[in-house]
């Protein structure tokens, strides 16, 4: 499955969608998005989830400085770089202003400013707590009026509670694709597919599970990893130079994988549901690995990794390597990475904090450093 | 740098600021061990809560054991026993006898002064770098994250309250990483004024009255509140006297660099009054009143053909070198990095009124119309204070590693080119003393502008 035909095929899913006059309505993918909103308007979610490199991010200098999160910087190099690398990016109708962290702010407020797409804002408290569900509320609210007075239409709760019944069989499949027993790079790209086209691609991805239910890589010579951190995109080589240098990820704790489908409801949650907007406020509230929030984030995280690290040793009695992944200049996850790390050293786990932007040049430098780590954790 | 002691001798409030910054750990001290009081660390403006909760709130670098001058030191018993203005006056007189060797030693004490603040900052950002904290973020956080490493153990409660920017409230997350002791005392500022957020921010901030209560185990009043935020009104009067009155007119009560000397002494001490609101508030309004009744004898001097050139952002860090730049090249530096956040927004004490959600609705319109939740209010801000300091020209300070409040300058630059017509210049800052030849020589070029 390459790359290529994926963006191929959305680029052509996408023209269609906007042939049967739906909207296309882009943002940089976090986990407090209600994408179910956007889906029960009859609108299309795009998730901004592409890797970028040396000519992404250097468009994005006119904009915001080269210290800012590569990730954002590639967001905005996606629109700014001519001529641009994904066409299907000309479909997009408004773009979501949300604060995942300052980066996303200013980096969708730049899309919207000098490529002249009207925003729609989206915020979240910064905390989890009683009163930042109500505040959660309030911008669910305004969203709902601003995605009905986009489509003229009231989006009524029942459209709402199909949608998220629909995403949350989504999740479900996603977490299935997780459990398969293949090799990691193969499960991310399919993970990363289902993440550009979302529910329509389900009965694909079903397809997928049942052909490879009983499929086993052979992955006796690798060393088995959990991935934590930021998320590796569509068109990323990390995960090949992981592979490459002798590694298989069997867990991918990021957003693209256990943070996304570990927020699945239970079946009986949609039994005599009021309100739609209940199951999308618990949702934020107990999305307790989520590395938007404080204050316990990095608390949450070290006791969830240790958990299936230790899981792992028992059922295995091997080690289970740890990468955390760092995109330059991610407030979120660089600022705790060497608490992060120590924190889980001190309980005899070894951690490789990896840090770098998308640039080709650092290619070399990840492999020694990957093909280190795997060493020292075989021995 | 004489010109700038010279003058600052005259102002005893400044001397009395800065003398209870740096020697802030004996104060603290005795706040701690003797009087039995809690210290709160604080990061930006925020110190209100603690100071009417009645515990001490302290900017962490002021726990360091600073070299302060000897002659300062001196100053400061002598100040025991004549009064601060007692020894300014005869800090003057000598001067004007022009007796070199004393002239000398009274000039060096400012500047001793603003170097080892200066000094201490980077000292604080090397302990952040060795502690772990990457090297891409701002010289602030780094800093910050350095006088915890070194200092957190001696407070009791960290006050934490979350803005806009991500890098900051993750360094508060991690200050429990940091050390457990303290209690953290959150205050989630929700992002917009919408719908019921001002009173969602008013039971937050009645949350984290709970925890000092618990942390104090006194209760805190209304009127506990009202008197505090009545102290730091009048602090906050008197310093945008100085901003908009005084740094805006055309005759200083001094020359410009020593304008903002203490301009920039004043935007580091604000953050947490030196732990003593009311002896701040008392330094803050003879600093007006000696500025005005300089003013008022024309002593001082004309600065009306001298370019306001509005350097900002300033508090995350910045080059201090510049304002004396901008004044040998003929300019004036002003500074009012907290009057542009809105941090100076004055609370309405009136016993009519709930003080709680006073300071909740200060809370809300900071961030929805000071710092902003997007770079197009934020702008706007650096805009509005550009208009009301009557600026002919901005030196934006493009602080690496900020995410937040520096990296807006594109959007700025094409804003302040449309609407204000004035030139601006963005500097690349890293760390204090890093890249002088730069800052000088991107200042001179900016300067012939005028």
């Amino acid at each position: 499955m390459q790359a290529l035909e994926i963006f191929e095929g959305f680029s052509h899913y996408l023209k269609e969608m906007k042939s049967q006059g739906k909207k296309v309505i882009a943002f940089i993918s976090h986990d407090n998005i209600p994408e179910e909103l956007i889906d029960a308007a009859g609108f299309i979610p795009l998730r901004l989830i592409f890797a970028g490199n040396d000519e992404l991010m250097d468009a994005s200098h006119d904009y915001l400085p080269p210290s800012t999160c590569a990730f954002a910087q590639t967001c905005i190099g996606l629109f700014a770089l001519k001529p641009r690398q994904f066409d299907f990016l000309e479909l997009v109708d408004y773009f979501i202003v949300s604060n995942h962290c300052v980066s996303d702010i200013c980096a969708s407020e730049v899309i919207c400013k000098y490529f002249n797409i009207p925003r729609i804002n989206f915020y979240t408290s910064y905390m989890r707590n009683s009163n930042s569900e109500k505040y959660f509320r309030l911008e669910i609210a305004e969203f709902r009026n601003k995605l009905e007075e986009i489509r003229d239409a009231v989006i009524s709760d029942e459209m709402i509670i199909e949608s998220i019944s629909r995403y949350n069989e989504f999740r479900q499949v996603i977490k299935e694709i997780n459990n398969l027993k293949l090799q990691g790079g193969l499960k991310l790209k399919l993970m990363q597919k289902a993440f550009l086209f979302g529910p329509k691609i389900l009965p694909e991805l079903r397809e997928f599970i049942a052909s490879n239910e009983d499929s086993r890589t052979n992955t006796s010579n690798s060393i088995d990893l959990l991935l934590t951190g930021c998320s590796i995109f569509i068109n990323d080589i990390l995960i090949d130079l992981i592979e490459e240098g002798g590694g298989n990820v069997l867990f991918f704790d990021t957003w693209i994988g256990y943070n996304y489908y570990s927020q699945q409801f239970e079946e009986n949650a949609f039994d005599n549901i009021q309100n739609p907007i209940d199951l999308l406020a618990s949702r934020f509230v107990n999305n307790i690995y989520g590395d938007h929030s404080v204050p316990n984030f990095l608390e949450n995280r070290i006791a969830h990794i240790e958990k299936i690290y230790r899981d792992y040793n028992q059922k295995t009695g091997k080690k289970l390597g740890i990468i955390n992944h760092i995109i330059k200049f991610c407030d979120h996850h660089s600022l705790m990475s060497s608490f992060f790390k120590n924190k889980l050293q001190e309980k005899g786990i070894q951690v490789l904090n990896i840090e770098r932007d998308y640039s080709r040049a650092n290619r070399g430098q990840l492999s020694t450093r990957i093909e280190a780590y795997l060493e020292m954790i075989s021995e | 740098m004489s010109l700038i002691a010279d003058e600052i001798i005259r102002f005893s409030s400044v001397l009395k600021i800065a003398y209870n910054f740096l020697t802030g750990r004996a104060y603290l001290k005795r706040k701690k061990f003797r009087e039995k009081e809690k210290l709160v660390s604080v990061a930006l403006p925020f110190s209100d809560l603690p100071f009417a909760a009645g515990t001490v709130p302290v900017f962490p670098i002021r726990m360091h054991i600073f070299n302060v001058n000897q002659y300062l030191s001196y100053l400061g018993t002598a100040s025991n026993i004549f009064g601060w203005k007692g020894v300014s006056n005869f800090l003057g007189f000598v001067k004007n006898l022009g007796i070199s060797e004393v002239s000398k030693i009274v000039d060096d004490i400012i500047e001793d002064v603003i170097k080892e603040i200066n000094e201490k900052y980077n000292e604080m950002y090397d302990i952040g770098i060795e502690g772990g904290i990457s090297s891409d973020f701002c010289y602030g956080l780094k800093s910050l994250v350095g006088m915890h490493l070194s200092k957190s153990r001696n407070v009791d409660a960290y006050m934490n309250i979350t803005i806009r920017c991500s890098a900051f409230n993750k360094y508060l997350e991690s200050l429990t990483a940091i050390n457990n002791d303290p209690r953290p005392i959150w205050i989630d500022i929700p992002p917009r004024n919408i719908g019921n957020a001002l009173e969602l921010l008013t039971d937050n901030i009645n949350h984290a009255l709970v925890d000092f209560e618990n942390l104090t185990g006194k209760t805190v009043s209304d009127n506990m509140l009202r008197n505090h935020f009545n102290i730091s009104n009048q602090v906050k009067s008197a310093y945008k006297t100085i901003i908009f009155d005084i740094s805006a007119s055309d005759f200083y009560p001094c020359n410009p660099a020593t304008f903002s000397e203490i301009m920039s002494l004043l935007n580091i001490t604000f953050q947490d009054y030196n732990s003593n609101a009311i002896r701040y508030r008392d330094n803050m309004n003879s600093l007006v009143k000696e500025m005005r009744e300089r003013i008022r004898k024309g002593i001082g001097m004309d600065v009306s053909g001298m370019p306001r050139i509005f350097v900002t952002p300033i508090f995350g860090g910045w080059e201090p070198k510049s304002h004396d730049y901008i004044y040998e090249l003929g300019g004036r530096a002003l500074y009012a990095d907290w009057g542009l956040l809105k941090l100076l927004e004055e609370i309405p004490i009136s016993p009519r009124n709930n003080p709680v959600e006073e300071y909740a609705h200060f809370l809300l319109n900071a961030t929805e119309t000071g710092i902003g939740c997007d770079n197009d209010k934020l702008t706007d801000s650096y805009l509005r204070m550009a208009k009301e300091l009557n600026a002919d020209g901005i030196v934006f300070i493009q602080l690496f590693g900020c995410h937040s409040i520096s990296n807006c300058y594109r959007m700025l630059r094409d804003k302040v080119r449309r609407e204000l017509e004035i030139p601006i210049t963005a500097i690349t800052f890293n760390k204090i003393g890093e890249n002088i030849e730069q800052v000088k020589t991107r200042i001179g070029a900016f300067m012939e502008m005028f």
